[in-house]
Order: C-alpha cells, then sequence, then structure tokens
C-alpha cells in the first residue's frame, strides 16, 4: 500500500464489463514530503475521494476481484481516506 | 492500471499455443507532464499488451498489469502480464501547481 493524491477522473465508455459503474480517478504516488512520484495511476474508489485528497492505495488485486468479479482486469484501488500522516506516537 | 497511447498493432508468426487469437497492442505509457499537458505523446517505456476492445492508434487506454492482467482469461489461463481494461474517453487531470507537505505535516524527512 502507499500514499497517492487524487489528481485527477478519467471517463470510459467501452471497458471491461466488470468496470462498468466504478468510479475511476487518476492518482499520483507520494513521497514522504508529500512530492508526486511516478506515472499516474487509475485507481478504482469506492469511499468517496476529491479532487486533492490524500489516499491510501493498496495493489492488492483480490479486493477488487471479490467486489467486481473474477475476470476484472482492475488492481488498484482506494482503500482508505487519509486524514493525517504524523511522525509521534500513535494518533 | 497505468495510462498510455496505443502507437500499433503487434502481430505474431508463431505464438505458444495459450496465446492464440489474442490482439496484442503496442502501447506508449503516458508520464504525469506528457498527460498534463494533452500533447499526444507518451514518455514512457514502450511495452505489449493484451487486447478485447480494439482501440485505434492514437487512442489513450488504461492498462492492468500483473497477475490481474491474466482475470479477464479466467478461469483459462494466459501468458499475459499487461492488459487493456478500458479506452479513455476523457481525462481531467489537474494537478497541484506545488506539491504540499503530507496532512497532518509531521513526517521527518
Amino acid at each position: 500500500m502507499y500514499l497517492a493524491r487524487i489528481d485527477g477522473t478519467l471517463t470510459s465508455t467501452h471497458k471491461h464489463p466488470t468496470l462498468a459503474g466504478t468510479r475511476l480517478l487518476v492518482a499520483r504516488r507520494l513521497e514522504a514530503d508529500g512530492s508526486a512520484v511516478g506515472e499516474p495511476v487509475v485507481v478504482v474508489d469506492r469511499l468517496g475521494a476529491r479532487h486533492g485528497s490524500t489516499v491510501v492505495v493498496s495493489t492488492d488485486g483480490d479486493y477488487l476481484r471479490r467486489r467486481l468479479g473474477d475476470t476484472t482486469p482492475a488492481r488498484l484501488a482506494v482503500v482508505g481516506l487519509v486524514d493525517a500522516v504524523g511522525s509521534g506516537d500513535r494518533p | 492500471m497505468r495510462l498510455g497511447i496505443v502507437r500499433g498493432h503487434v502481430v505474431l508468426n508463431k505464438a505458444v499455443p495459450e496465446l492464440a487469437g489474442t490482439r496484442l497492442l503496442l502501447v506508449d505509457p503516458l508520464t504525469a507532464p506528457n498527460l498534463a499537458a494533452a500533447n499526444g505523446l507518451g514518455g514512457g517505456t514502450p511495452l505489449v499488451v493484451a487486447d478485447h476492445l480494439a482501440p485505434d492508434v492514437g487512442q489513450t487506454i488504461a492498462f492492468v498489469e500483473g497477475r490481474e492482467a491474466a482475470n479477464p482469461y479466467w478461469p483459462g489461463r494466459a501468458p499475459v502480464d499487461a492488459y487493456c481494461s478500458l479506452l479513455v474517453d476523457r481525462v481531467d487531470f489537474k494537478p497541484p501547481a506545488q506539491d504540499a507537505p503530507l496532512p497532518g505535516g509531521q513526517v521527518r524527512t
């Protein structure tokens, strides 16, 4: 899992049938200082992340496979919306 | 999934049996600056992507990589590690002008 920032949205008419009705967002992975790294990725969001949100993205395809079906060609999912990231003791 | 631009189709002369009949695209992955500029350039390292959606050359797609790329062949199997999941109609990509610290802002780096 990693931290990512939601930088955009995506619309698609022609897609794998298991992706019908999913909310697709464009995200960038974040470094610990908040800077974005790597190529933009398309993530499936079921939590209502917004533009600019910091989220936790999981690369565990099983999460989406259980929800969208065994044949789904999707892997990255928003699994949490981040409130704060701290380095002190537990919040 | 990453985003990429279709640059062509790959035609095989001979293939392993599990790949028979699979359409293959040559895809140029999109970097963040090129996606933001919408300049028609990809900028990544090209890769071969299995496909059932038949995008035209020049079309922007999203492709999944890894084990999940073979999910559409389930319960069959295919030696495929990249698969075209969708054709992009529109991307609204607006990164902030400047990166901000993480929320909470207390991480020592």
